[in-house]
């Protein structure tokens, strides 16, 4: 009984690593091609559905966490889902005007990046069991460069984003109310900006902590 | 006798031991390293004995007040003991009184300075009364908590960890602060009347129950803090085993009804669900520390129904009453509940460990 259970959870899982990262490798494509062919001002009109489905889908893996399917720890997946449906939906989805900005191909290009081989190698472990120690070795290496690209991109594109979010008023609620609540989205914006600065050297401090974990472990078998 | 002190690694203390009377306590113990290593004083040392490497058994906490020679099993003339430093550590009572304070100064700062300049908004002051009523309120709540916590309550461990004191005090602060922007705000929006003097009464009356469980927790334990745990009894406390949080969180609960802000409400949630982790904990340390062995009384048995109610959404368990009857806990229960069934059937009786009661 309990192996039909794992073997279930084994399928489920490899089914939903490659198929997320079939859709990442679609952005990664989609954004290079327009990169060359069209320049950057063009990327996110290209990315935008496989963009919005491969991150939304990372929300399954928020719940995954909780029920026990897999072990990462909530309080990193947390963060880190958090910021990127953040900036996919908060910022990019919801005010076009920033969408030709650079830093939305770099964005997209480090993301990518991260999750093809994020989404590879649990789908190797998965459907095999283990994966090869070069994919150990990207896997735990390349955020060196792609969390500081990535995470400066964040952070640009959501500095940038603030005129056009004051300008706008949208996803505020303002008083007076029944409920005596109200929300300002600029506000949320920079506490948001205000996250960065901790979270960000505690996430990269995390990954390294795993990275040595991880390659060490690997050398001793 | 010869105490041999290690640290959790399994690195010796302090070189070579301490040399003890045999009937030396614990205390005496504490006093000794003190004065062998200045930085650790007595409520920073938390000494335990070693648990056997791969038992997942919680280590044994020494007792200040025993006898080394009673930790000690077979081996009169030597002890070794775990040693490991909690901190800087600061008194409950300090730590209670500033997290408390922040409240009770900050609020009334929402009321009486015109602070929503800053947030752009220009000063006009039209106050409705709920604001007023809620002012006094409040700050009646936090001054009687900082009184409680100087002339009532009886903490079972002198000491908190210095990191406490700023984790409270941002929790306390921040949400005084959040709250007390929007029931002070100019564009505030009052309920009824009527929903306002309910929300106030009843959150008054809880106040006072609240105040009145404080009072039978007390009297559990003697001046110094000494007498450990025990089985609360009476009023409240013969149907939830944390009453004092119950009230607390339906006192909040009066509060929110009558100031209606999401803020507060957000407040009472978080609140909650910090309360009953306590009152689940503290329930099943009861439950085990009673457990009708040697002497001790046994802890009236739990409800173990989760109770289909809708605080069930907050996270917070409800427990149904179930009424049963006739143990010596209930004869000796101050509050002399009758049995409902035939003693005959001799069921002990059950008590909930969920800090929230709702007859459903």
């Amino acid at each position: 009984m309990a192996s039909a259970f794992t073997v279930l959870r084994r399928l489920y899982l490899f089914i939903y690593n490659w198929i997320v990262f079939i859709g990442w490798f679609q952005v990664l494509f989609l954004a290079l091609k327009t990169l060359k062919e069209s320049g950057h001002e063009h990327v996110y009109n290209a990315v935008e559905k496989p963009l919005l489905l491969a991150q939304s889908a990372a929300v399954l893996e928020i719940l995954h966490g909780l029920i026990g399917l897999v072990r990462s720890p909530v309080s990193t997946t947390l963060p880190q889902i958090g910021s990127r449906l953040y900036l996919t939906w908060g910022i990019l989805w919801s005010f076009p005007e920033i969408r030709t900005h650079v830093l939305v191909t770099s964005l997209v290009i480090s993301w990518a990046i991260t999750e093809i081989i994020r989404y590879s190698f649990f789908g190797m472990k998965e459907a095999f069991g283990f994966a090869p120690s070069w994919h150990l070795w990207l896997r735990y290496s390349t955020f060196l460069v792609l969390y500081p690209t990535g995470i400066s991109s964040e952070v640009g594109l959501i500095y940038f984003t603030l005129p056009y979010i004051k300008a706008s008023e949208k996803y505020c609620i303002r008083m007076p109310n029944k409920w005596n609540f109200s929300f300002d989205y600029l506000n949320a914006a920079i506490l948001a900006l205000g996250i960065y600065v901790p979270g960000s050297p505690h996430m990269y401090r995390y990954m390294l902590g795993q990275r040595k974990r991880a390659l060490s472990k690997s050398k001793k078998e | 006798m010869k105490v041999t002190l290690v640290s959790r690694s399994g690195r010796e203390f302090i070189k070579g031991g301490l040399e003890l009377n045999d009937s030396a306590t614990v205390a005496d113990l504490q006093e000794a390293i003190h004065k062998r290593t200045k930085k650790f004083y007595p409520s920073r040392q938390r000494l335990t004995l070693p648990v056997p490497s791969g038992s997942r058994e919680r280590p044994v906490v020494l007792n200040y007040k025993k006898n080394l020679k009673d930790y000690c099993d077979g081996n009169e003339n030597s002890l070794t003991l775990v040693f490991k430093d909690l901190g800087p550590q600061v008194s409950y009572r300090t730590l209670f009184f500033f997290e408390y304070l922040g409240p009770l100064i900050l609020y009334p700062a929402f009321y009486y300075f015109p602070v929503y300049k800053f947030f752009g908004y220009e000063e006009k002051r039209v106050i409705h009364p709920v604001q007023t009523y809620a002012l006094y309120y409040w700050c009646f709540h936090y001054f009687k908590r900082i009184m409680e916590t100087f002339f009532v309550h009886r903490f079972s461990h002198a000491t908190s960890p210095l990191s406490n004191v700023f984790r409270n005090c941002a929790y306390y602060w921040s949400f005084g602060s959040y709250i007390a922007y929007y029931v002070n705000h100019p564009l505030y929006t009052p309920v009824g009347d009527l929903q306002m003097k309910i929300g106030f009464g009843f959150g008054v009356v809880c106040q006072l129950a609240n105040f009145y469980c404080h009072i039978i927790l007390k009297n559990l334990r003697s001046p110094d803090g000494s007498g450990g745990y025990q089985i609360p009894r009476g009023f409240l406390f013969n149907i939830v085993t944390c009453a004092n949080y119950t009230t607390e969180i339906y006192q909040w609960l009066g509060f929110n009804i009558a100031t209606q802000t999401v803020a507060g409400y957000v407040f009472l949630v978080v609140a909650t669900s910090i309360m009953t982790n306590w009152a689940l904990a503290k329930h099943r340390r009861l439950k085990k520390l009673f457990d009708g062995k040697d002497g001790r009384p046994k802890y009236p048995r739990s409800s173990s129904a989760f109770s289909h109610c809708l605080l069930r959404d907050f996270g917070c368990l409800v427990s149904r009453r179930s009424a049963i009857a006739c143990s010596e806990t209930l004869v000796a229960s101050s509050a002399g509940a009758q049995p409902l069934l035939s003693p005959r059937l001799w069921l002990p009786r059950r008590r909930s460990a969920y800090s929230i009661v709702l007859y459903c």
